[in-house]
């Protein structure tokens, strides 16, 4: 199972060591910051935890053995040299902890998302790396003990394969065990809305397994089933499992050995399913959104003032960590933010937008933008076992600097949320000490009055821009303010703390 | 037992594996499916005995 490397190393104030959590009987040395990775206990030949910055890996015997014959493949330097495995090194042995036997240490990605968060074309980039990866890894006679999305991470717009752990020799005459994973977790994910223009969103992000053979049975009826990889991938599947469930998978290995199922069958079927999954498209219906930069009602120089704010703002940061764009739409203030900062994570709550400003980023190879698509009125939570097998967004932020441009009306009057809670919000998402970078649009601006006019008079009498400063001073110092020539917007630079 | 397999592979996710890779794979499995069932028949005289 995938393991993130989560981004913060622990939520602001807690304490280093949970024994509450899953995964904690990793032996923490005394005295020592080791803290177990609460999405890593699944597979317990290995196990991920943080110490500090460092995202480690510990591995029992067998493990170690494998990683070793990993390291000394043909096949798994080029795809680490090429950044599609996360860069991963051995540690000198004396830093293994008591009961493993070696630790890995892995390069850092920048910011761990969850694949609810990612965009269709993200989350079938990610499936055909993996499949890539299990191509290249049978002819050299290895294969990954699984086949989950959370195997992937992103690196901007480039999807990393993180679960080093996953490798392991492969034995002849079985067919993949991550088969059925990669099916729940990506590829009926991808079929749903290619097929059916289904957000496939909300159900990985209510199932961690994915969806079930049977739960697309239902959602495939009739000439549906024609609907290339249905009839294989979603139904016989369904029926072959239901038919074999009293059978043990060790009992139908031995079978499928006996029959004669090869490694060059198990190519066959990833070819299969690298050409399936190639020929998947969708392309979303245009929302108000996609067009929402030339249709929003700025003028050019409403737009270069607020530019030249931004850029103003970022470049006197002390810390050019992580940019959060909230509301980052076509991506115009998280490419600036890039040229200033190590990362930029742009969330959007639009899926088509976040889609399109994808593919554009990766055609432009740009990896230090991250889109995601996530709905601020509704983030994502905490998911999986106990809650924190999968951080929720809140437990993964930690901006240096939070943007929230053309953002605060959207939530305040157009979700009924009190201005205080949205800017408690958006401060939580930056670091201690960080900045938040925000936009007011007075009541009397065209858009504010358009979103006003669909909720009933009087209904938000504390929207007004004083009650908004004096908001902002409870959170921290207003460095720099600037009036948009269009008179009716105001930015702000707020030092946050103090 | 595969000590490998921490992951429950599912025993149908294993077969029809064999049946999406193409013509050689559905030999397979239906090499499989012929031999369960000749080994059922095969049985049925031992069981009664």
């Amino acid at each position: 199972m995938a393991i993130p490397h989560l981004h913060h190393p622990a939520p602001p104030g807690a304490p280093s060591s949970r024994p509450d959590l899953p995964g904690t009987d990793l032996p923490a040395e005394p005295g020592s910051d080791l803290r177990a990775e609460p999405g890593s206990f699944r597979d317990p030949a290995n196990r991920v935890f943080h110490a500090g910055q460092d995202v480690l890996r510990a591995l029992d015997e067998t493990a170690a053995a494998h990683w070793r014959a990993l390291a000394g493949s043909d096949f798994f330097p080029p795809l680490m040299a090429a950044g599609k495995v996360c860069g991963t090194e051995e540690m000198p042995a004396a830093t293994a902890p008591q009961r493993w036997a070696a630790v890995l240490r892995h390069d850092r990605i920048p910011f761990v998302s969850h694949p609810y968060e990612w965009s269709f074309t993200m989350l079938r980039d990610a499936a055909l790396l993996h499949l890539e990866i299990l191509r290249e890894a049978l002819p050299a006679g290895f294969t990954t003990k699984d086949g989950s999305a959370y195997n992937l991470q992103w690196r901007g717009t480039e999807p990393v394969f993180i679960d080093v752990g996953s490798f392991a020799p492969l034995r002849e005459g079985e067919p993949w065990a991550g088969y059925r994973q990669f099916c729940q977790t990506l590829l009926y994910p991808l079929l749903l809305n290619a097929h059916l223009g289904v957000d496939f969103r909300p159900w990985l992000r209510a199932q961690i397994d994915g969806i079930e053979p049977d739960q697309m049975g239902r959602l495939f009826r009739g000439v549906r089933r024609l609907l290339p990889g249905v009839l294989t991938h979603v139904h016989l599947h369904g029926s072959v499992q239901r038919r074999n469930a009293a059978r043990t998978t060790t009992d139908v290995r031995a079978q499928l050995r006996d029959a004669g199922y090869s490694r060059e069958l198990a190519l066959a079927t990833v070819r299969g399913m690298e050409k399936l999954v190639r020929r998947l498209d969708h392309q979303p219906p245009t929302s108000h959104w996609v067009d929402y930069q030339r249709t929003c009602g700025y003028s050019e120089a409403d737009r270069s003032t607020k530019e030249r704010f931004v850029t103003a703002a970022l470049t006197s940061a002390a810390q050019r960590r992580l940019v959060l764009d909230l509301g980052a739409n076509d991506g115009r203030y998280a490419r600036l933010a890039a040229a200033h900062a190590d990362y930029v994570v742009a969330v959007e709550q639009d899926p088509a937008v976040v889609d399109r400003l994808y593919r554009t980023l990766r055609g432009e190879g740009e990896r230090r933008v991250l889109p995601l698509v996530m709905d601020l009125a509704d983030p994502s939570p905490g998911g999986g076992w106990r809650g924190i097998e999968r951080a929720s967004f809140a437990a993964r932020t930690g901006a240096d600097t939070v943007l929230a441009l053309a953002l605060v009306h959207h939530l305040a009057i157009g979700r009924n949320v009190p201005l205080p809670e949205v800017l408690a919000c958006l401060t939580a998402l930056a670091a201690p000490g960080g900045r938040l970078v925000v936009e007011f649009v007075h009541p009397e601006d065209p858009m504010a009055r358009r979103l006003l006019a669909n909720k009933p008079d009087g209904l938000f009498p504390d929207y007004r821009r004083d009650a908004f400063e004096a908001l902002l001073a409870t959170h921290g110092t207003v460095e720099e303010r600037w009036e948009l020539p269009s008179g009716s917007r105001t930015l702000y630079r707020v030092a946050l703390g103090g | 037992m595969n000590h490998l397999a921490y992951l429950d592979a599912g025993s149908g996710s294993l077969i029809v594996q064999a049946v999406v890779g193409g013509v050689a794979g559905v030999a397979v499995a239906a090499k499989l499916y012929w031999r369960r069932l000749v080994s059922r028949f095969r049985r049925q005289p031992t069981d009664q005995s």
